[in-house]
């Protein structure tokens, strides 16, 4: 058995290195069994959908196949790091596009790719930690951070003429995290923060740590919890006892049942809620939905816009240097430079011969990558509408 | 050239988990090779023993518990701590019950480990996981640092190794076959079966913990998608069973054979095309289903045998044996 099975080893091994001359290998890591796999398949068909347009507008290159290699990262870091290590050695990949999930990220990334020196581009890894690696400026993302979310709301709240807020936040990791980054951004505008207190979800009662808040001359309440486990209370025993009437929070109080209980009236212009959107009316949205079947579901634009960034790397650093690729990364996807839209290769490839720069608007946003590698995310914000649903406002 | 050594410093990598894997082999061989106990919560004691190292050896992080940025060899030794004083408590409660209904109540109480770390936010960091844990030798140069962490494995495994044959061909050992094969038999004979049990459980538990805490340095990051009982549990299942239990020297050979099939299948599908990776990726699931049937078919008590056990050993082992008062 083991015999056979080194034998067909050595078997594709011979294959891939016959096919080497002209093939460009780009690792395609996602989570295709596992507990997202579901949602991977799209994720995985736009990925190769980028690789075809490159393919059949000219290639990589000198007319190099764009050739992407999925591995089965399972959203689980030990498989990550197993076919990463895959992807990088045996493969002898360029790059390395996703995984999926922020654990498989992080375990990839800090094990595989920064020590090989390769760069990492993921659709989907969402989580702040992945900002704070020490990465040698190798791992980038097209998938906002959850940090982003706290920052957009505190922007939507100084547009909106609010100067004085008082905060409270469940004390779980995904709340404390935006609460900190709201409560940073919006004293950064100039707005103050009268408050800053954490409550300890799914209490019957907040009323003594809202009257403690509402001592202070906030204009408002900026409210980081989980509808369900704290949220609707807070808003009930605020309103009840008169102690805040208007309200800022973010996705995770995003429910109907939040309207239901308290009742669309005692909302309707008393409260704001941010959620991540991706513009659908972008030229570069659709010109990606008109080439792909099933362009609403979840992190698909993220998905060929990675793939596609990646080519662009590629045919910028004019080599298969993976030295080269990673510093080309930031110079396609930013501004300035000629706007390039999902499905437009032969005028990249073009441009970049003629040496002009190029900035890709992704499928799923402008894609200007920070200092860590990270995007800003796109965020509506809702409010109550007349029909009683949460409705975006401009 | 560069292919072959991208092709050596995965086989690099295949080893390093292998062995990663024989550890937590070893340690299932202490509780149902050698005594017969059904541990269906493999994935808890692994869990237990990565999040304590992650949280002793990271830098202070708002994000989780610890910040006690100690080296890694104080992580593994607080890990194995850990893990057996868990084992200890689910031994004290669960030991006596029979070997099925052993297995349900560990499968309830890894399951409840893993609730437990998902929930402890302030402590685990919950579902986001603990990430930039130290690796041991990662400042070395590639392949160096590599390959040293190869060579802290296998020390790790070979110790083990003589350690159990010792233990195995000691009275105590004996005295594990004699419970395992007839309970009844060793009680009459005046042994402290529940004694002995706890302390095999806790023996086993122990490495399972240092397996889980040497994965987490290697991968240099924890969350609970590492300990999902596929991938922590019943593999480590398969290994033994495929290696043959009871003996410690199929317990690695399993380990490292099953491994190299589950990563190695997938470099045999990757040469499809695009379309296919998708479908593919069950395949390789398929595969290694078959290569098991194979095996099992081929070998139905496992690769290695359990050896029988010799009836004499040397007086020098008798002293150190841990257990001579009891047996």
């Amino acid at each position: 058995m083991q015999k056979m099975l080194l034998a067909a080893a050595a078997g594709t091994f011979a294959l891939h290195t016959a096919a080497a001359a002209d093939d460009i290998t780009v690792g395609s890591a996602a989570a295709v069994t596992g507990p997202i796999a579901e949602l991977v398949v799209d994720i995985v068909a736009a990925r190769n959908l980028a690789a075809s347009h490159v393919n059949e507008q000219g290639g990589l290159l000198d007319g190099d196949t764009y050739r992407l290699v999925t591995g089965d990262s399972q959203c689980d870091p030990k498989a990550a790091v197993d076919t990463g290590t895959k992807l990088v050695n045996v493969e002898q990949a360029v790059m390395v596009i996703g995984p999926n999930c922020s654990g498989a990220t992080n375990g990839m990334a800090q094990s595989v790719t920064i020590p090989a020196g390769v760069v990492m581009l993921s659709d989907t890894a969402t989580a702040p930690s992945i900002s704070d690696l020490d990465d040698n400026d190798l791992v980038f993302r097209v998938a906002p951070s959850d940090a982003y979310q706290g920052r957009s709301l505190a922007e939507f709240a100084w547009e909106h003429g609010y100067r004085m807020l008082a905060v409270t936040y469940a004390n779980d990791d995904y709340n404390s995290g935006l609460a900190a980054v709201f409560a940073t951004a919006f004293t950064e505008l100039g707005g103050t923060i009268t408050g800053n207190e954490a409550h300890e979800p799914g209490k019957a009662s907040y009323r003594a740590e809202l009257a403690t808040l509402a001592a202070g001359d906030a204009e408002g309440l900026a409210l980081f919890a989980y509808f369900g486990s704290s949220g609707i209370t807070i808003l009930r025993n605020s309103l009840e006892n008169a102690l805040f009437g208007t309200f800022l929070g973010a996705d995770g109080m995003m429910d109907n049942s939040v309207i239901e209980q308290i009742g669309a009236d005692n909302l309707r212009g008393n409260i704001m809620l941010s959620q991540p959107a991706s513009d659908t009316e972008g030229a570069s949205y659709k010109a990606f939905a008109a080439t792909f079947d099933s362009p609403g579901a979840p992190f698909v634009t993220h998905g060929y816009d990675i793939a596609f960034l990646a080519a662009l790397a590629i045919e910028k650093a004019g080599s298969t240097d993976r030295g080269l690729i990673a510093s080309a990364l930031r110079e396609v996807a930013n501004a300035p430079g000629m706007v390039i839209r999902p499905g437009e290769w032969a005028k990249a490839k073009d441009a970049i011969a003629a040496g002009e720069d190029i900035n890709y608007e992704g499928a799923s946003g402008a894609i200007e990558f920070d200092g860590n590698g990270d995007v800003a995310g796109i965020y509506s914000l809702n409010m109550v509408g007349d029909d009683g649903t949460w409705t975006p406002v401009n | 050239m560069e292919q072959l050594y991208g092709i050596f410093l995965y086989t690099v990598f295949l080893l390093t988990m292998g062995g990663i894997y024989a550890v937590l082999t070893l340690g299932l061989n202490i509780q149902w090779g050698f005594t017969g106990l059904f541990n269906a919560g493999v994935a808890g004691f692994f869990a237990i023993g990565a999040y304590t190292t992650a949280i002793v050896t990271t830098a202070a992080s708002e994000r989780h518990l610890g910040g006690l940025g100690l080296p890694p060899a104080a992580g593994i030794v607080a890990a194995m701590v850990a893990s057996s004083i868990i084992a200890w408590g689910v031994g004290r409660m669960c030991i006596r019950l029979r070997a099925d209904y052993l297995a349900i109540a560990t499968l309830g109480i890894a399951e409840i480990l893993r609730l437990v770390l998902k929930n402890e936010v302030w402590a685990t960091n919950g579902p986001r996981g603990i990430s930039v844990i130290p690796k041991p030798f990662e400042h070395l140069a590639e392949p160096w640092n590599q390959i040293a962490m190869l060579l802290l494995v296998v020390a790790v495994v070979a110790v083990l190794y003589v350690l159990l044959e010792r233990v195995w061909h000691s009275p105590w050992g004996r005295v594990m076959a004699a419970i395992r094969e007839n309970e009844a038999a060793a009680r009459a004979a005046g042994k402290d079966v529940e004694r002995l049990r706890i302390v095999a459980f806790i023996l086993g538990g122990a490495l399972m913990g240092l397996g889980g805490a040497l994965m987490a340095h290697h991968i240099k990051f924890i969350e609970l998608q590492a300990a999902e009982p596929i991938t922590a549990t019943f593999l480590v299942w398969v290994m033994l069973v495929v290696g043959g239990s009871a003996n410690n020297r199929g317990a690695i050979v399993g380990a490292v054979l099953i491994w190299t099939l589950w990563s190695a299948a997938e470099i045999l599908i990757t040469g499809l095309p695009p379309e296919w990776a998708v479908k593919a990726a069950y395949l390789r699931i398929f595969l290694v289903g078959l290569a098991l049937q194979f095996i099992l078919q081929r070998f139905p008590d496992g690769i290695f045998r359990e050896r029988r056990l010799r009836t004499v050993s040397s007086p020098s082992i008798k002293e150190h044996s841990p257990c001579r008062k009891c047996c």
